[in-house]
Parts: C-alpha cells; structure tokens; sequence
C-alpha cells in the first residue's frame, strides 16, 4: 500500500497537467466531457493528496521521489526530486481543496462566458504549477512552476477581457509580476554559483555553513521574489488590480493558492534553507514587512468603493498576519501563521465566492450602488456573514482561533526577548483586525443591508451549484474554530516540526548522517506552550452573554438616549417637508452608503489617506519602481546587517 | 487582393524553395540527435518551425495560409503534450519512477529519445501556431490592404 502511495505526489501534479491538456484536445466541442474531465483531474489529485494525510501528517514519514531514480551519488544530488514533508503537504493539501472548491464553483459561475476551454486548460495549468511547487524538492523547479503560476494567472486576470481594466490590472500584474520572478531567478543563479547544487535537502545542509556575501545577496533576492508572489508591501497593488477584474474563481484561486506560495516559499527559505530565522534581523526584518502589509491594506481596504477591491486589499492584510508570525521565529509563531493561512484561504475564499454570487445575480461590484441584498439573497447573505465574522475574527469562527494565537505568538515573543518591537506588533495586529471588523461592517451595510436599489429589484438567489462550494467552504470555517485543538495535534503540529526540523528534511533526501556529517542542527525549539486561555466556546458564551445583557438593559430601560427622535419632525405627523429634505419631494432611494459609514474615521486621518491614494498612482512604471525599490532595500538592509 | 499568391521576386521563392528542405532536415536531426547530442526537442522545434518564416518570405501571406492548417497544428500540439506525459508516466506503471528509462536499461537509446520527439513536435506545432498568428497580423488578408495601395498613390 505505502509502496504505490509513494507515487502519489508525481501522479496529482501530473493528474492536473494531464487534465489540462486532455481539456483543450477534447473539450473543444462538448461541454460534458470538459467538466468531465476537470472534475475527474481534481478529484484525482484531492483523493491522493487526502491518502496521503495518514503516513506523512499522523506518522511522520516523508516522501522522496527521485525522478527517474537519479538518487544522490556521493554526496551529490544530481538529479530532480519531489520531497513532501509535512510541511510541503499541509500547503498542498490548501492547495488541492482550494483547486477543487473553485473548479465547481467556475462550473456554474462561468456560464455566461465563452471559450471556456481555455479558461478551464488554464486554471488545470496553475492549480498543477501550484502543486508542483510546494511539493517540488529542487530550487530550480520551484523557479519553472513560478513562472507558469505566474503566466498563468495573468491570462485567467484577464481572461474576461470586456471587462473594464481586465487588460490593464493583466498587464500589470505581468510586468512587475515577472520582476519578481526574476528576482527568484538571479537569487537561485547565485545560490548554484556558490554551491553547485540546485537541491533544497543539499542547500539546506551546504546553505549555513556557506556564509559569504553572496549568498546572502541570494537570500535578499529569494525573499523579494517570493514575498512579490505573496504580494507583499510594495507589491500589493498589483493584487488589488488584478482581483477586481478577474472572475471570482481566479480570484480565490490568486489569494488562496498563489499567495499562499509566497508563504510557503518564505518558510522554506528562512527555516529550512539559510536556517536564519532565530537572527534578530531576519526576525525584524520579515515581521516588518508583515506588520507593514496588514496595516497598509487594511486602511487602503478603507476606502475601497468596489467588493472585490476591498476584499484584495484585506488578502494582503491577512498574508502580512501570516508573515507577521511567520518571521517570529518561534514554533508557536510558525504554527499560527500556518494556521492563518489555512483559515485564510478558506475564508477569504467564501467572501471572494459571495462577492462572485452578487455579481453574477446583481451585475454589479459597485459598493455604493449595491444595498439590501439580503432579501433576495439570503443564502448569499449568511454565507458573507460567516465569511466576514471569521476575518474579522469573531468566536467560534477560525479567524479567531489563529488571530488569538497570533497574538499569543507576538506577546509571548515581546516577554521572552523583551523587546518594544514585538509589543508594537502585537498592538499593530489587534488594530488591523478592528479596522477589518469596521471594514467589514461596511461592506454588509452596503450590500446585503439597507435599502434595496430599485434597480436590483429582480436579482435572484444563485442556483445551488454554486451555493454548495459556498458552504463547503462556510463549515470548513466553522469546524477549525470549534475545534482547533484537533487541528493543532493533526496539521499544525507535524507541519512546524517539519519546518523546523532542517536535519529531517536533509537526511530524508540524501541518506541519513549527511546533516550531522554538514553540521546541521535544529536550531529552533519546538515548544507550543501557551499563556492564557484559549477557548472559543467559552468566548463565544462570552459574547452572546454580554450581548444579551446589551439588549436586557436597553429594553428595560426607558433611557431616552436610546430612542433617537430627529429634534425637527415630530412623529405623528409624517410630512415629508420636515425630513432631511426641506424642499422638493421625498427621496426615493436614500441608501446609506457604506462609504458614509466610517466618514469621523477618514476624516480625521485624511492626510494620510490622501499620501496612499497618491502613492497608489495606478500607473505600472510606478508599480515597477517601488518592486526595484523593494529589491534595493532588502539587498541593502541584507548586506549590512546580515 | 485576388486568391492568388502574391507575386514575390523570383529569387526569394527559387531560395525559400532550396533552403526549406534544408531547414526542416536540420531540424529534425536536431530533434532525433537530442538524446546523445547537444541541442533537443526544443531546439530543433524551433528550428523546424522556422521554415515557416521562409514559406511566408517565398510565397507570402496566402501561401502560409494555404498550406497550414492552423487549428489541426494546434490540436496535434495538444497530442505531443499527451504523449510526454504518457511516456512519463509508462515509468511509473512499470513499477519504476516517473520519467524513468523503462525500454533498454543502461543504453543510450532509451524513452528520452521519445520525450523528445515529442518536446520536438510539440514546439514546433506551437512555435508554428504563433508565427501564423503573427504573420497574420504582419499581412491583412483583403481590406486593409487596399487602404495602403491608397496611401502609396497618395
């Protein structure tokens, strides 16, 4: 049994390459034996990645697959491998639910859409790239599926080419998206100049003791390239450009899958690779650059006027939580960022689902024209409802069990090193999730709450077939946030033993003793212990319990700030010459924008929020400047402090 | 423009006639020579699907467009990938790893020789399928050009 599973991880990413080219042979004519075959393909890949849950996550075995049975000679590892650690399959197991939820959802979502085969050949293309590249255990193929990720999902960013923009957030998603590719590119050249290997296992053992200049120019260009694929600060705006316009299933699949490549990448590098995490600068430097994405697309979130916009500036939000945690440098910060970008994907991929159900009812994204959905949509309603609850971080939901850990994380590293830094980090993350909260808030009232546009008198619920991959997703939310010790012992914990444990990824590979024989050794301890109590249910008995004294105490008491009387009109009379109109008739529509919800808010920071709506100029050339930037500094602040 | 092919110069079509052969048989020993020499499927893809150009420079845009068929190109370029993947995979089902030379252990000649005959096919079918679609571009087919005949009498 355990000898055919061990082709497994070759036959998924092959599943899904296979499918993408059996698509566009066949499909062309019939849209049956299209489906057919995109869904057998996905199923084929989420089946083997799902069989393969018992030995490598609960038995802590890894996979090494040499293709071509081009094993290590020597000491050499001169041929291509696959090696999936728990790590690599908690990201590919993300990646193969993610895949298989969008591909049902497109089937209904797209159906006013033409030239479906190509759209289908290519999502088949990047959901296998994608595969590939968490499962890959050689440097160079990382490069290769990055860059058919990338292209990729440019084509499907504007595969709906009528709409609006499509071309343009394309084109620049193309341009500085490749930027970052080549930073990828010419930090692996320099890593095989140093090393003569191209093998993660061997770098990780051969990396360490390597410590010259120019590897750690490597490691600044690496982290550049995969943080632009995490869209990162400065790349961020490339993301926002690119989600408006792209069909809502790209749109889970490039913040749930693609980012989260980036991350993935960025834990390789810094807990595998260079080992480095446990330096203080490669701690402040990569919780920097998540503190600074979550806080600058969370108030550019703001003041976002389109869903799908919004909901892109919040992806990069949540991805700096992520790397925010990630770049601790503790097992316990490790596992809450894992834990975050599993929720991540999951919740920002429902919101992304809703908001492609109100466009496909509605027509339209536009949030100040929307409003009062949820009479026509209730299902669509409770499901962004849930979807918002678990970002903003609400108990019993998931985005409050890895949010609290996260802050467990940020403060537990403030009072071991005792440094104002992590203190800052922890309060910057409490903000954003209240600046999410309110964000959110706004969305609700502009879409699914006030007062329904006449316009949108005849939207519809959507069908089914799109509600079920709604839901799927909605109890995936749910479940982790009632049970998120289950999901600490089964994934969390065996993929940040892995991740720490670069000794284990190096022997699997190249035979056991090779990392004491380099002197490797773990160098981050792996302890999860926690302060502080971390239950849900009792913080969601919490909150329905101050709620309800909320609600006792207004209705009990005749307090008469409660009732707001306007001081002009009177009630009885129902004139309308006394509303806020004086003259003229009664206004019709009177939507209360989202936008108006949070005016004190943005106008007392109006200053800064008009410095970013500058500094978000839109223009490419300035995108590309601020990736070359980026690249500078990291070079830079590497060299020096590195 | 008539249905005719566009008068070229003589000595264009007298030389793209000589050297197609030449560029093809080029090719696809570079193709088939892959496995044991320098150069590859890829390579002499490229190379084969270069002899297009010389059709176009020969006989111009119509001669291109009568004597390819671009959607049977494209579909046959499908096939090539297929067929990398199944020849792959025969690794696998033959209780070996993946991409594994299955057929004479040890020699030279070996599945390699196949996937890159099939890489071969498969850049040249795509490498095919662009140049018409760029061609295509370079030359309209009826009504633009009448509007630069237009512009040169003026």
């Amino acid at each position: 049994m355990y000898d055919f599973m061990y082709h497994f991880p070759v036959l998924a990413i092959m599943a899904l390459f296979l499918g993408a080219f059996l698509n566009s042979l066949v499909g062309r004519r019939n849209a049956k034996v299209r489906n057919t075959v995109v869904v057998l393909s996905m199923l084929a890949a989420l089946v083997m990645m799902l069989s393969l849950v018992k030995p490598i996550l609960l038995d802590g075995n890894s996979i090494v697959y040499w293709l071509s049975n081009w094993a290590p000679v020597e000491g050499w590892a001169i041929g291509i491998s696959l090696e999936v650690d728990a790590l690599s399959l908690f990201f590919a197991l993300i990646v193969v639910v993610a895949v298989f939820v969008s591909g049902v959802y497109s089937f209904f979502y797209m159906d006013r859409d033409d030239s479906l085969v190509n759209y289908y050949t290519l999502f088949l293309m990047l959901s296998g790239s994608v595969l590939g590249l968490v499962l890959s255990g050689d440097l160079f193929n990382m490069f290769v599926m990055i860059e058919i990720m990338t292209f990729t999902a440019v084509a499907l960013t504007a595969f709906r080419n009528t709409y609006e923009g499509a071309l343009e957030g394309a084109f620049k998603y193309l341009v500085v998206g490749s930027l970052g590719s080549t930073s990828v590119l010419i930090g692996i050249a320099l890593i095989y100049s140093q090393t003569h290997t191209l093998n993660l296992a061997q770098l990780a053992a051969v990396l360490p003791q390597a410590d010259n200049p120019v590897t750690i120019l490597a490691f600044a260009f690496l982290f550049v390239g995969f943080g632009s694929k995490a869209f990162l600060f400065p790349f961020h705006p490339l993301a926002a450009d690119a989600h408006a316009v792209a069909p809502a299933s790209i749109s889970l699949m490039i913040s749930g899958v693609l980012t989260k490549c980036g991350v993935y990448g960025i834990i390789r590098l810094g807990y595998c690779l260079y080992q480095n995490m446990d330096q203080p600068f490669v701690q402040y430097f990569v919780t920097g650059v998540g503190v600074f994405s979550m806080f600058v697309c969370v108030t550019m979130a703001f003041n976002q006027h389109n869903f799908k916009r919004l909901l892109a500036f919040h992806s990069i939000s949540q991805v700096g939580y992520v790397i925010t945690v990630v770049g601790l440098g503790s097992a316990l910060g490790l596992s809450a960022g894992l834990f975050h970008a599993m929720n991540h994907t999951i919740f920002k991929g429902l919101l992304f689902l809703t908001a492609g159900a109100v466009q496909h009812a509605a027509g339209s994204l536009d949030l100040d024209e929307l409003g009062g959905l949820s009479k026509k949509m209730p299902h669509t309603c409770a499901l962004f409802l849930i979807g918002a609850a678990s970002i903003s971080g609400l108990p019993p939901f998931n985005g409050f069990a890895s949010k609290w850990m996260i802050y467990e994380a940020a403060f537990q590293q403030a009072g071991e090193t005792g440094n104002f830094f992590f203190v800052v980090v922890c309060v910057a993350a409490l903000i954003t999730s209240v600046l999410t909260l309110a964000s959110f808030v706004k969305v609700a009232q502009s879409v699914f709450f006030g007062q329904l546009n006449p316009r949108f008198a005849n939207t519809h619920e959507v069908s089914l077939g799109m509600r079920i991959p709604m839901w799927i997703l909605a109890v995936l939310c749910i479940l982790p946030g009632l049970f998120p010790d289950k999901v600490q012992q089964w994934l969390l914990t065996p993929a940040t033993l892995a991740a720490v444990n670069a000794p284990g990824y190096i022997d699997a590979a190249m035979g056991t003793g090779y990392a004491a024989q380099h002197g490797v050794e773990a160098t981050l301890s792996a302890g999860f212990g926690m302060s502080g109590a971390w239950q849900p249910v009792m913080w969601l008995l919490l909150l329905i319990s101050v709620t309800l004294a909320v609600c006792i105490v207004a209705l009990l008491g005749s307090d008469e700030k409660a009732t707001v009387t306007s001081e002009i009109s009177s009630s009885e009379d129902n004139d309308p010459k006394y509303d806020s109109f004086f003259s003229g008739e009664a206004s019709v529509y009177s939507q209360v924008g989202g936008s108006d919800l949070f005016w004190g808010f943005k106008h007392n920071w109006r200053h800064y929020f008009s410095f970013m709506h500058n500094w978000h100029s839109g223009v490419v050339n300035d995108y590309t400047l601020y990736g070359a930037a980026a690249i500078a500094v990291a070079l830079v602040l590497c060299v020096i402090f590195l | 423009m008539k249905k005719t092919y566009k008068k070229t110069p003589i000595i264009s079509r007298c030389a793209s006639d000589l050297f197609l052969p030449l560029a093809c048989v080029f090719g696809c020993y570079v193709v088939l020579h892959g496995s044991t020499s320098p150069g590859g499927g890829f390579q002499g893809g490229v190379l084969v699907a270069s002899a297009i150009l010389l059709v176009f420079l020969g006989y111009g845009g119509m001669g291109v467009k009568h004597s390819f068929n671009e959607h049977m190109l494209h579909s046959s370029e499908t096939v090539a990938e297929i067929m990398y993947v199944v020849i792959a995979l025969v690794g696998v089902f033959t209780g070996l790893n993946f991409c594994v030379n299955f057929v004479f252990a040890g020699q030279q000649v070996d599945t390699s020789i196949l996937m890159n005959d099939a890489v071969g096919y498969h850049v040249m079918a795509g490498i095919t399928c662009l140049l018409i679609m760029m061609l295509s571009v370079l030359e309209p087919d009826d009504g633009p050009s009448q509007g630069e005949e237009k512009e040169d009498a003026a």
